[in-house]
């Protein structure tokens, strides 16, 4: 039974890719507390990667290069921690502050609405309250989520040291490493394996690179459009902007909700600012699919709309934040190596029939 | 400390030996005619060296092909339809078409003795002439010159069959 399901391309392809899938898995729960570096030192790989290889066309040895990437990332690291970081802290700490005043607007503003239906309709107040224990659940929640954050800043500092240090050793020895593990295949898969790697890995830098460029894009555009409608913590919201980029068709969605209900905790309300704040994603979002998207990441990966909204929404059930940002190039990897194994086993299935089939008539 | 205990060393870094000689073949083929030993010589360090043993296939026809391959070492028959085309030695190259074109071989290659066998894959190329345009722009051109040659070969054979 199982040496027929075997025997099967597509038998064989399904038992070879849970082989993979398992082993990716098993690395994944034992590397669960590294993976956050992991992932980020992988991204600054494929966006550094380059410009070792400009420095090695220089002249520079590979560990002269690697060190050289190394500084730059340095540079950029205490860059973080010295000027952006602490006023980032700064922006996060006022939105504390001005929290309890957003929900304490939005509440009075849901009440006179109610209050005005119900004597629209002259109707009995009878869920009187009921506005008010969900803005104080949501005010809690957003409390929460706050704190969360500037506990993300206190994380984020970790990871500004341990990354560049994992992104050195993946520029000076990435490579090596790579051959050492691929040269292990046996011969009749070698070729195989080299073009599957290399279709995968050109996928996913190009994704990569791609995504990068586009959140920072994302980020000054709506950093700039908030600063200019003089919403409070411009910076803040607009690096939130970008980083929820990295979600596709959520994101953008999700980006909106923190400036709409700053703009709505504004005494008096401000209905301009609200439709300004909107405004600002939209045109983003409209920058971003008309010029971004084309030249930066298009046909960088190739999947179905409804594959990658079930995908985000599964990868972000088991992983949370970060299974949302890695779920479309998990996704698209899975893709190309299922393909890519199931042609390799098909064609060679086909040609060891065909050789049968030719022995036989021979034979006869 | 004692740098030149293995311990010490890059375990992964390629031999030196290898790298001269294998590079000393590549510049004798057609492919690598007016392109710099240097540029070669960096190619060769991020090639595939493979064994293969006797009678073993280094790949078959109808197999999607990735790589021009060169033999360090041994003899491989190359055949198509069971008809042998060719037997090739030491410092011979085939499957040259395979850096070009995203097709499947159009024969069997098979190891007639124990080989050692060097692989430059259409990545590492395409890499390669991304880096270095110029020299990537004449390695191109060798391509086509011995891939031209082959063509004329198979025409002249061909008409030598119907004469």
């Amino acid at each position: 039974m199982m040496q027929a399901i075997f025997n099967h391309p597509l038998g064989r392809t399904i038992l070879i890719f849970s082989g993979i899938f398992l082993s990716i898995l098993l690395l994944g729960v034992l590397l669960a507390p590294l993976l956050v570096p992991i992932i980020l030192s992988f991204a600054l790989y494929a966006l550094l990667e380059p410009i070792s290889e400009i420095l090695e066309r220089q002249g520079f040895t590979r560990n002269t290069a690697s060190l050289s990437v190394l500084l730059i990332l340095l540079t950029l690291a205490a860059l973080l921690i010295y000027a952006i970081l602490p006023q980032l802290s700064g922006q996060l700490t006022a939105l504390q502050t001005q929290l309890p005043q957003v929900w304490q607007s939005i509440t009075s503003m849901s009440d006179n609405f109610s209050q005005n239906l119900l004597e629209s309709f002259k109707l009995h107040n009878a869920n009187e309250g009921i506005t008010q224990q969900i803005f104080a659940q949501a005010n809690d929640w957003g409390k929460t989520a706050l704190i969360q954050g500037s506990n993300l800043i206190i994380s984020f500092s970790a990871l500004v040291i341990i990354v560049p240090i994992f992104t050195f050793f993946l520029v000076r020895d990435y490579r090596s490493f790579r051959n050492y593990m691929l040269d292990k295949l046996p011969n009749s898969s070698f070729e195989m394996g080299w073009l599957i790697y290399h279709r995968v890995a050109h996928q996913l830098q190009e994704y990569i690179r791609g995504i990068m460029i586009q959140s920072g894009i994302i980020c000054v555009i709506t950093s700039f459009g908030f600063y200019l409608i003089g919403l409070d913590s411009p910076f803040l919201l607009g690096i939130i902007a970008g980083i929820l980029n990295l979600i596709p068709y959520i994101g953008p969605l999700l980006a909106m909700i923190l400036p709409v209900l700053l703009a709505l905790g504004k005494v008096p309300i401000e209905l301009w600012l609200i439709g300004a704040a909107i405004g600002v994603i939209l045109i983003a979002q409209i920058i971003d699919n008309l010029i971004v998207i084309p030249s930066v990441i298009a046909n960088s990966v190739n999947l179905h709309p409804l594959i990658v909204i079930v995908g985000i929404i599964v990868f972000g059930n088991l992983f949370g934040f970060i299974g949302m940002v890695i779920a479309i190039p998990m996704i698209s990897t899975a893709n190309i190596i299922y393909t890519g194994l199931y042609n390799g086993i098909k064609t060679r299935h086909e040609i060891q029939h065909r050789v049968m089939t030719t022995q036989q008539t021979e034979n006869e | 400390m004692n740098t030149e205990h293995p311990l010490w060393q890059n375990l992964f870094r390629p031999r030196a030996d290898r790298i001269s000689e294998v590079t000393e073949m590549w510049m004798n083929t057609p492919l690598f005619e007016k392109i710099p030993r240097k540029e070669c010589r960096e190619l060769v360090k991020i090639m595939h060296p493979r064994h293969y043993s006797t009678n073993e296939k280094i790949f078959t026809s109808g197999e999607i092909g990735a790589s021009v391959v060169l033999i360090r070492s041994g003899s491989v028959e190359i055949k198509a339809n069971d008809k042998l085309l060719a037997e090739l030695k030491a410092g011979d190259f085939f499957g040259e078409v395979a850096l070009i074109m995203d097709e499947p071989r159009t024969a069997d290659a098979i190891a007639i003795e124990s080989s050692d066998i060097i692989f430059f894959l259409r990545s590492d190329l395409d890499e390669w002439v991304k880096r270095s345009p110029k020299s990537g722009a004449q390695f191109m051109l060798n391509i086509a010159t011995v891939i031209a040659a082959r063509l004329r070969h198979t025409n002249i054979l061909l008409s030598l069959q119907n004469s």
